[in-house]
């Protein structure tokens, strides 16, 4: 009878989250650095998320000894290549099996992701979250939105190179275990991004004259999705605005403005008779005044009439309210000359 | 082989066993003599060998090898071909098979047999040596090109296929 062979030296005491606290651990997980925005999800970093994969979940050990996984994709830049498997070369520079590839096949084709397939035309932006601003006086909302993100297929094939049937069949295991449900997950950025197997071919070189070495390809589609950080928008909401004000209690020692023009309570009201003239009438009072008598020039008596009554005579104030008809006849003391009474006038 | 032997007797009016023995006798002393290319044999023990029992597939380490035999031959070094391994994108310059050639004579005198999947070692340098595998041993000789004239076989072609250090040291 075969004993497990798997001892599970820490075991995790800490229930996983689920429902509505998992679902917020993934959010967080996306939030990650902070911005209340997703990071971008590009071809270079779907490419990565495959590498990592091909890494640590397909990582193949035989007789103790774990098969090389060249650390890029390669590409056509063979200074790249180079760079990348120097470490498991032999004395021509040529890899040294037994060793595992990623090949991306150049070509990315819309996504046959259905969760993200011609649902949203135009681009639209959609509510992704509401963000609390404050910048010292102004305290309110930015709203962010992202479009939908693109769906895209990427193939990959990751194959394998090595002399031994056990070294195939060590990695077969591992690649059948892991898509023992068809598809697989990678971990990009926050999102888990589904693999998918599709195929498994031989490209052995079965020539006889030629160096043996057995060659499996394993087609894999990543249905990913592209989010661009350059799409995101983020608009102004509801602001509110506090402002503060300070007033110095101390007496103001700067200088008063002045007005201008002047605009006085009190001004001069002057009845200046010419030559020949003894009566002034004054047919609709302006305001409401007390007036004063100042002076008198070439005036020996004056007598005052409001609105037709007499009100006295030689009177050194005289009450006048707006609209009030005044009369004022006076008796010159050299008749020939010119004369004038003096009053200020007093607004009430 | 047939016990019975029968004498060869073509060309028997201008060619013989002696002018035969005599061709040889100078060719050897040429090659072996003079042109003096060294091949090291590494001959797979067969018994020894550790392997699986279902691929027959050598373990790390398994692979054990009789005792080396220098053994001398023409060597023909065929030129590297750059190509990428299948439709990876790896690329690699991969070295030219070894073209051997080997008087049977000499194989008869030193008592040894090659055989497929045996190794070959080439100094290209006094520091770097190349490891071969045999994947044609040549045993068929019947073809006009290997026989003198016409007369008999005389020489065996084995071609040998490059292999990496870490196949041929079973790592």
């Amino acid at each position: 009878m075969a004993f497990p062979k798997q001892i599970k030296t820490n075991i995790n005491l800490v229930p996983p989250k689920t429902l509505s606290a998992r679902r917020e651990q993934l959010l967080e997980f996306i939030n990650k650095d902070g911005t209340y925005l997703p990071q971008s999800v590009l071809h270079a970093d779907l490419d990565l998320g495959m590498l990592e994969f091909v890494k640590e979940k397909l990582k193949t050990t035989v007789s103790g000894k774990d098969i090389n996984v060249v650390d890029k994709i390669i590409t056509n830049q063979r200074w790249s290549q180079f760079t990348e498997t120097w470490n498991f070369k032999d004395p021509d520079f040529n890899v040294q099996l037994p060793f595992i590839t990623v090949v991306r096949q150049p070509e990315v084709k819309y996504g046959t992701n259905p969760s993200t397939q011609y649902t949203i035309p135009n681009r639209k932006q959609f509510y992704y979250a509401t963000v609390p601003t404050w910048n010292g006086n102004q305290k309110g909302f930015d709203v962010y939105t992202i479009p939908q993100p693109v769906p895209v297929d990427l193939n990959f094939q990751v194959k394998i190179m090595c002399n031994r049937m056990r070294e195939l069949n060590t990695f077969n295991k591992n690649v059948l275990q892991t898509f023992s449900s068809r598809q697989a997950y990678t971990f990009i950025k926050g999102q888990y991004v589904p693999i998918i197997m599709n195929n498994i071919t031989d490209e052995s070189v079965t020539e006889i004259e030629k160096r043996q070495y057995y060659i499996q390809s394993y087609d894999f589609t990543m249905l990913g999705y592209l989010i661009d950080e350059e799409e995101f928008e983020v608009k102004p909401a509801v602001a509110r605005v506090v402002q503060l004000f300070e007033t110095d209690v101390n007496v103001a020692k700067g200088r008063r403005a002045e007005t201008f023009p002047p605009n006085p309570n009190e001004f001069e009201y002057r009845l200046f008779y010419t030559s020949g003239n003894t009566t002034l009438i004054d047919n609709q009072v302006d305001y409401r005044i007390n007036l004063s008598l100042v002076s008198t020039n070439n005036i020996n008596g004056w007598d005052v009439t409001i609105n037709g009554d007499f009100y006295g005579s030689n009177l050194d104030t005289i009450q006048l309210n707006t609209g009030d008809i005044l009369q004022v006849d006076i008796t010159k003391d050299n008749v020939g000359e010119e004369a004038l009474i003096l009053y200020n006038a007093k607004l009430v | 082989m047939s016990d019975k032997l029968v004498p060869i007797t073509r060309l028997g009016k201008f060619f013989g066993g002696e002018d035969y023995s005599l061709d040889v006798a100078m060719g050897s002393e040429w090659l072996e003599g003079d042109m003096n290319f060294t091949v090291i044999l590494y001959r797979i023990d067969r018994y020894k060998t550790l392997q699986d029992d279902v691929y027959g597939e050598v373990p790390e380490g398994g692979i054990q090898f009789l005792a080396p035999v220098e053994i001398k031959g023409l060597v023909q070094i065929l030129a590297p071909t750059a190509q990428k391994l299948g439709t990876s994108r790896i690329e690699q310059n991969e070295p030219g098979n070894m073209k051997f050639s080997i008087y049977q004579s000499y194989l008869d005198e030193l008592q040894v047999e090659i055989q497929m999947g045996d190794y070959l070692g080439y100094y290209e340098t006094e520091s770097k040596v190349r490891y071969y595998s045999v994947a044609d041993d040549g045993r068929v000789v019947s073809d006009n090109r290997h026989t003198y004239g016409g007369y008999k076989p005389f020489y065996r072609t084995i071609i040998a296929a490059p292999v990496s250090q870490n196949e041929f040291f079973g790592t």
